[in-house]
C-alpha cells in the first residue's frame, strides 16, 4: 500500500514539475515532504544515505563551478572572446556564426549551459548590430550549440553530472566516450547552421568598420583578475582529468577550485555568489529525495527486474530504445527530472551486463538521448528558454514555433548520427 | 514652505512630443526629467531623464555594462540618432506606469513634497492646482530645488 501511495505522490509531483503549474522548486520540494510524510524517508536516508539519499557530490559539483563562474563573469573575457573571434572573421556572417557557436559549445563543456548562454548572448547582440545583422538565427544557434557542447564532459550538463554520479563514472570516461561524438556533431551542425540560417547571411562590407571598431581589450575589466581565474581554471581541469588518479571527487575538485578563486579574486560575497542558483541546487535536493524513495519501497528494483528480463542481451535494441526515447521526453519535460528518475533503472540493466562495453554504452545513450533531445522544442533545456528571454527583452521575439522548427531538425539529426555512433563504436564491433 | 511657492515653471511635453526635442530641452535646461501631460492638460506620466537613457543604450549593454567600453564615440553618436524620428511615447517604459504618478497639490507641505519624491524615486514632482476641479500643472519641483529650501545654508567660507 506505502508503494502504491509513493508512486502516486512521486506520480502528482512529477506532473507538476513537467506542467509547471507551480514553481519547480515547490513540486520538487512538496513531492519530497509527501515521502517524508508517508514514512519512507527520514533524516537518515535523505541527508546520508549514499544510495536513496540527497548525492551531495552533484550539489556541491554545481555549487562549485556556479561559484567558479561568478568569478569568471567578473573578468569579462567571454565578451573579449566573441569580439576578438567575429574581429577575426571580418564580419563574414557565417564565419563569424561559426566562431560564436565553437566558442559556446567548448565553453558550454567547461561550464554550465544556461551560464554560457548567458554570457554570449549580449556580446552577440553587439556584434550583429554592429554588422546589421539579424541576430535571432544567431542566437538560436548558440542555444543549440550549447546543449550540443554541454553533453561533452562530466560537467556540461547536469544530467551528466548525475549520471557520473550515480554510476560512478570518471571525467575522463566521459571525455573519451563522448566528446568524440560531440565534436562529429559539432560540424555537422554548423553544417546545418549553414542550410537552416542560409537567409541570415547577408554580407554589408560597409558595416564591417563598425565591427572593427570595437576594442576587445576595453572589456578585459580586470587583468590581473583574469590571469588568476584562468590559471585556477586549468588548474580544476587538471583536476577533474587527474579525479580518478587522485583519489579526489569532482566535486572536491570543484570546491577546492571555487575556493582558491574566492581567496585569490579578493571579491565579496555576493560578488562569488552571483551565479548560485539556490533554487535549482534546492529543486535537486527534493528530486533525489523523491527518487530515493522510489528506490526505498522497491519499486525501482521491481522495475529494473522486468526491464533486466525485457531487455535480456538485447542492448542494442535498449541502447536504441533510451536514446530515441530519452531524447523525445527530454524535448517535452525537464531533462533532470526525467535523468534522475531513469538513473537508478538504467544501472540495474547496466548491472545485469557484468561489465560489459555493450550495458556501459547505456549511460552514453541516456546522455545523449537526454543532453541533446533538449534541443527539439522552445522548451526543451533551460538555455533555450534563457536566449529566448533574452532576445525578447531586446526586442527580437523568437516564438515556440520558431525555435522549434530548427531545434526539431538539429535535435532528430544529432540523434540519428550519435544512434550510428553508438552502434558502430560499441555493437556493431563490440 | 507650500509647493506653490516652491514650484517653478517647467516645460511640459506630450507623448506625441519629438523625443529629439524633449531630450534636447531636458540637456538644454539641465532638467532632471519633463513633466508629460495628456491631451486634457492633467498631468500623464513623468519622463526621468534616466528614461531617455534606457531607451538609448541597448539592454545587451545595460545587460553587460562591461561592453559599453567597447563602443566608441562614433558608435554612442549612432545610439542618440534613435531619438530621430521617435517620440515622447516611444521612450516611456511599456507598458507606463499610470498607477500613481510624482504629483502634488499646491498646498502640499515640502515635506509631503519630499515623502512623495522619496516613496516614487522621482527626480521632480509636478505641482498642480487642484482648486476649483480643475488639475493644471503650474510648474514642477526638482530635488535640488526642494534640498536647496530644506537644507541649512552653507556656511561662508
Amino acid at each position: 500500500m506505502t508503494a502504491v501511495l509513493v508512486v502516486a505522490a512521486f506520480a502528482a509531483a512529477y506532473v507538476l514539475i513537467a506542467t509547471e503549474r507551480i514553481h519547480r522548486v515547490a513540486a520538487a520540494l512538496s513531492g519530497a515532504a509527501a515521502m517524508v510524510l508517508l514514512g519512507v524517508v527520514d533524516a537518515r536516508v535523505a541527508f546520508f544515505s549514499e544510495k536513496t539519499g540527497i548525492d551531495w557530490n552533484v550539489i556541491f559539483l554545481l555549487l562549485g563551478m556556479m561559484v567558479i563562474v561568478s568569478v569568471l563573469k567578473q573578468t569579462g573575457v567571454f565578451d573579449y572572446l566573441a569580439i576578438w573571434a567575429a574581429k577575426r572573421t571580418r564580419g563574414r556572417p557565417f564565419a563569424t556564426m561559426v566562431m560564436l557557436v565553437v566558442i559556446t559549445a567548448v565553453a558550454s563543456a567547461l561550464l554550465d549551459n544556461v551560464t554560457t548562454v548567458l554570457l554570449i548572448a549580449p556580446v552577440t547582440l553587439l556584434v550583429c548590430d554592429r554588422l546589421g545583422l539579424a541576430p535571432v538565427p544567431f542566437l538560436i544557434a548558440e542555444a543549440l550549440a550549447s546543449n550540443i557542447g554541454g553533453t561533452a564532459t562530466l560537467i556540461g550538463d547536469p544530467p551528466n553530472i548525475i549520471i557520473a554520479s550515480r554510476a560512478g563514472l570518471t571525467f575522463n570516461d566521459f571525455l573519451v566516450n563522448l566528446a568524440p561524438i560531440v565534436i562529429i556533431l559539432l560540424v555537422v551542425f554548423i553544417g546545418l547552421c549553414r542550410l537552416l540560417f542560409r537567409s541570415a547571411f547577408t554580407y554589408d562590407p560597409e558595416r564591417v568598420a563598425a565591427l572593427m571598431a570595437l576594442d576587445e581589450r576595453e572589456v578585459i575589466k580586470d587583468r590581473g583578475l583574469l590571469l588568476r581565474s584562468g590559471i585556477v581554471l586549468v588548474a580544476v581541469m587538471v583536476g577533474f582529468v587527474a579525479h580518478s588518479a587522485l583519489h579526489i571527487q569532482p566535486s572536491m575538485v570543484a570546491l577546492l577550485g571555487a575556493g582558491a578563486l574566492v581567496a585569490l579574486s579578493k571579491l565579496d560575497p555576493p560578488e562569488f555568489l552571483e551565479e548560485v542558483e539556490w533554487p535549482t541546487l534546492v529543486f535537486f535536493m527534493g528530486l533525489f529525495v523523491m527518487v530515493g524513495a522510489l528506490v526505498e519501497v522497491g519499486v525501482i528494483g521491481r522495475l529494473g527486474t522486468l526491464l533486466t528480463d525485457a531487455v535480456g542481451d538485447q542492448y542494442l535494441l535498449a541502447s536504441s530504445a533510451l536514446l530515441w526515447g530519452s531524447a523525445l521526453l527530454s524535448g517535452i519535460v525537464d531533462n533532470i527530472p526525467y535523468v534522475a528518475t531513469v538513473t537508478p533503472l538504467v544501472q540495474t540493466l547496466v548491472d545485469a551486463g557484468h561489465g560489459a562495453g555493450q550495458a556501459t554504452a547505456l549511460w552514453w545513450a541516456l546522455a545523449l538521448g537526454a543532453d541533446l533531445g533538449g534541443n527539439a522544442t522552445a522548451v526543451g533545456a533551460s538555455a533555450n528558454v534563457v536566449v529566448i528571454g533574452i532576445a525578447a527583452r531586446n526586442g527580437h521575439r523568437i516564438s515556440f514555433w520558431q525555435f522549434t522548427r530548427y531545434g526539431s531538425v538539429v535535435a532528430a539529426v544529432t540523434i540519428a548520427v550519435s544512434w550510428v555512433y553508438l552502434w558502430l563504436r560499441f555493437y556493431a564491433f563490440g | 514652505m507650500t509647493a506653490r511657492k516652491l514650484a517653478q515653471p517647467f516645460p511640459l511635453v506630450t507623448p506625441d512630443t519629438d523625443a529629439m526635442q524633449a531630450a534636447q530641452t531636458m540637456a538644454a535646461q539641465h532638467l532632471p526629467g519633463l513633466i508629460v501631460c495628456g491631451e486634457d492638460g492633467r498631468p500623464y506620466t513623468i519622463l526621468p531623464g534616466s528614461q531617455v537613457l534606457r531607451f538609448l543604450i541597448p539592454t545587451y549593454v545595460q545587460d553587460d555594462p562591461g561592453l559599453a567600453g567597447a563602443l566608441d564615440e562614433e558608435a554612442s553618436d549612432e545610439l542618440c540618432r534613435k531619438l530621430v524620428h521617435s517620440t515622447v511615447r516611444d521612450l516611456l517604459p511599456q507598458p507606463p506606469d499610470l498607477d500613481e504618478l510624482p504629483v502634488v497639490d499646491v498646498d502640499a507641505t515640502s515635506l509631503e513634497v519630499a515623502a512623495v519624491m522619496a516613496r516614487m524615486h522621482s527626480p521632480l514632482v509636478a505641482v498642480v492646482d487642484e482648486h476649483d476641479g480643475g488639475n493644471r500643472v503650474i510648474g514642477a519641483i526638482t530635488v535640488s530645488r526642494l534640498l536647496d529650501h530644506l537644507l541649512p545654508p552653507r556656511p561662508a567660507n
